[in-house]
């Protein structure tokens, strides 16, 4: 199968169950909630050494924010309930709280388990903070220096899903990164998704375990670096010389799907050989996203065009 | 069973009647004889509700009052779901300790209203009586939860001893507003009586038309309370009201109070500019 004259494979993501939290931060104006966003979903690439995915969902517009703010909508995910909550407590603490002006709401109103994020937070308001109900939610009013934090006292919990993938191949590292930019820009804002990676993009892709280092839980992803190709058994087209790799996380199948659908499609770009994607033959997680049943409406029919 | 029950009022008032067995949760399972037969006290006088209202509809926990009703006391006494809409003006003591649902009234009400609800949401399109979501006679706390609001003015005490939920005031209020609140939201849009907050613990009396804070009240600092924001936007949104943004976005003199008490209260008026 082809798109715009790239090969698709025949293969498919392998993706994992997590769980996720949505997190709404506003603040005065964008500038500020962006600073807050940033500094909550640094360091979140992979759970393999962050504890925890994120990235920034979308920006919201005042009319879309409980407090009709400008404001960021940002997804976290992490492996299990009890890792998310203390992932929450920690990056919410040391970044939302501390940001200017900000306030933090919870953007999964309507899920059934809750973490209570807010109110582990609240005594850092050393016995002065207060609370409020309003429309039914908790918030907690913690003093600070420029005057108070309103934070959500709980959060929702959803059963997201990590690692949905695609991996472009690509002739040259100038286009295949001009394949994934543009795969990223196709999947900005696009509600229930993030990607992890810097700009979206992740180039050190792995694979579980090492060869030779038995302590490490991963280790490069050999058979899609170019620069191994005579040394190790090559998954690389012999006109490859670049690969770059899109993570998502996703709320829902249809959500990576989505997502994946788009991606695909705007990396179809010329200079792009492949697109192909990683799995470990079904053996680490139930949800399967094959790239052609994804893609296929965009097919070319099979040929090379 | 239909979608609604509608109660109309048969002939003018002309005495007051304690009418408590309008509950819309509990029409649920009645059907119009049933409903009909549910007791309406007149004084002494133990009559039904057929008495004094034809009744449409039954089996259904959505209701409507047709008619002047002003006489008619207690009114959704302890509802605790469904919706009840009042075509008119409401007695006393309407609402009373309700747990849920939703009661609107199209004009005024009287004393009482909300008093010790817990959850649940009253909206009074015009004005109210005394002790609007306050306690019942003698009981240490008033409403416990759940929203009260009011286009228009109200009497004293409103919101007395208050333990937690908000109250929206679009007019003005009387004397002793918010008085002794434990905790919870009193939010007045015109002016407030005197000895607002007195005796307050906790909770928040916020107040943009203008009030004479009491010398047990400190000064504590000129801000944009984030709280004041997100509740007024929340009113906004959830009961189409149309607060300005002057209102919404702006600055705030805190005063904490009362220093009588444990003195964690605070009384927020809006700063103009």
């Amino acid at each position: 199968m082809y798109v715009n004259g790239v090969f698709i494979d025949d293969t498919f993501a392998e993706a994992f169950p997590m769980r996720a939290a949505r997190i709404v931060v506003t603040a005065v104006n964008e500038r500020w909630a962006r600073e807050a966003a940033l500094k909550l979903t640094g360091f979140a690439t992979s759970v393999i050494a962050c504890k925890c995915e994120a990235a920034i969902e979308r920006e919201l517009e005042p009319r879309e924010t409980p407090d009709a703010r400008p404001g960021v909508s940002v997804l976290l995910f992490a492996m299990d309930t009890e890792s998310l909550g203390k992932r929450l407590v920690e990056r919410i603490g040391q970044t939302v709280l501390t940001c200017p002006t900000t306030s933090c709401f919870d953007g999964l109103p309507d899920a059934d388990r809750r973490l209570t994020s807010g109110r582990a937070l609240r005594v850092f308001g050393d016995g002065f903070q207060g609370s409020k109900v309003v429309g039914g939610d908790r918030f907690w009013r913690i003093p600070v220096m420029d005057g108070e934090c309103l934070l959500q006292e709980s959060f929702g919990v959803a059963k997201g899903i990590g690692g949905g993938n695609f991996i472009i191949l690509g002739a040259d590292t100038r286009r295949t990164l001009a394949a994934a930019e543009a795969s990223v820009a196709a999947i900005a804002n696009m509600p229930g998704i993030i990607l992890p990676f810097p700009g979206g993009v992740a180039r050190s892709g792995s694979k579980v375990g090492s060869r030779r280092y038995k302590s490490l839980a991963a280790s490069t992803n050999d058979a899609y670096c170019p620069t191994l190709r005579p040394l190790t058994s090559s998954s690389l087209p012999d006109d490859v010389h670049s690969v770059l790799e899109l993570v998502l996380d996703g709320l829902d199948e249809q959500s990576i799907q989505r997502a994946m659908r788009a991606g695909i499609s705007a990396a179809c770009l010329p200079g792009v050989r492949a697109i192909t994607a990683g799995n470990y033959g079904g053996k680490l997680g139930p949800h399967h996203f094959p790239l052609r049943s994804i893609v296929g409406a965009h097919a070319d029919g099979g040929a090379r065009a | 069973m239909s979608d609604h029950v509608t109660l109309t009022l048969r002939a003018p008032l002309e005495a007051s009647i304690e009418a408590d067995s309008i509950v819309p949760n509990a029409f649920a399972s009645l059907g119009e004889p049933e409903i009909g037969a549910l007791p309406v006290w007149a004084g002494r006088t133990r009559c039904a509700l057929a008495d004094f209202f034809d009744i449409s509809g039954g089996r259904s926990s959505n209701v409507r009052v047709v008619g002047d009703v002003r006489h008619a006391h207690g009114i959704a006494t302890g509802m605790a779901g469904g919706s009840l809409v009042v075509d008119g003006d409401a007695g006393s003591r309407l609402a009373g300790g309700i747990t849920g649902g939703v009661v609107e009234v199209l004009g005024d009400a009287g004393d009482d209203a909300g008093a010790a609800m817990s959850g649940g949401s009253l909206r009074i399109r015009r004005n109210a009586g005394d002790r609007v979501g306050a306690g019942l006679p003698g009981a240490s706390r008033g409403m416990t939860g759940g929203e009260i609001v009011v286009g228009g003015s109200v009497g004293a005490d409103a919101g007395a001893r208050m333990r937690r939920g908000l109250l929206f005031v679009g007019g003005d209020a009387g004397r002793l507003a918010a008085r002794a609140i434990i905790a919870g939201t009193v939010i007045v849009i015109g002016r407030v009586g005197p000895e607002p907050a007195f005796a307050s613990k906790r909770g928040s009396l916020v107040v943009a038309g203008g009030v004479n804070v009491p010398p047990t009240y400190r000064h504590a600092c000129d801000y944009e309370p984030p709280h004041v924001r997100l509740a007024l936007t929340y009113l906004a949104r959830q009961y189409e009201l149309s607060l300005g943004r002057e209102l919404v976005e702006g600055r705030y003199r805190r005063y904490c109070g009362d220093a009588s008490t444990v003195g964690k209260g605070e009384i927020l008026t809006w700063i103009q500019e």
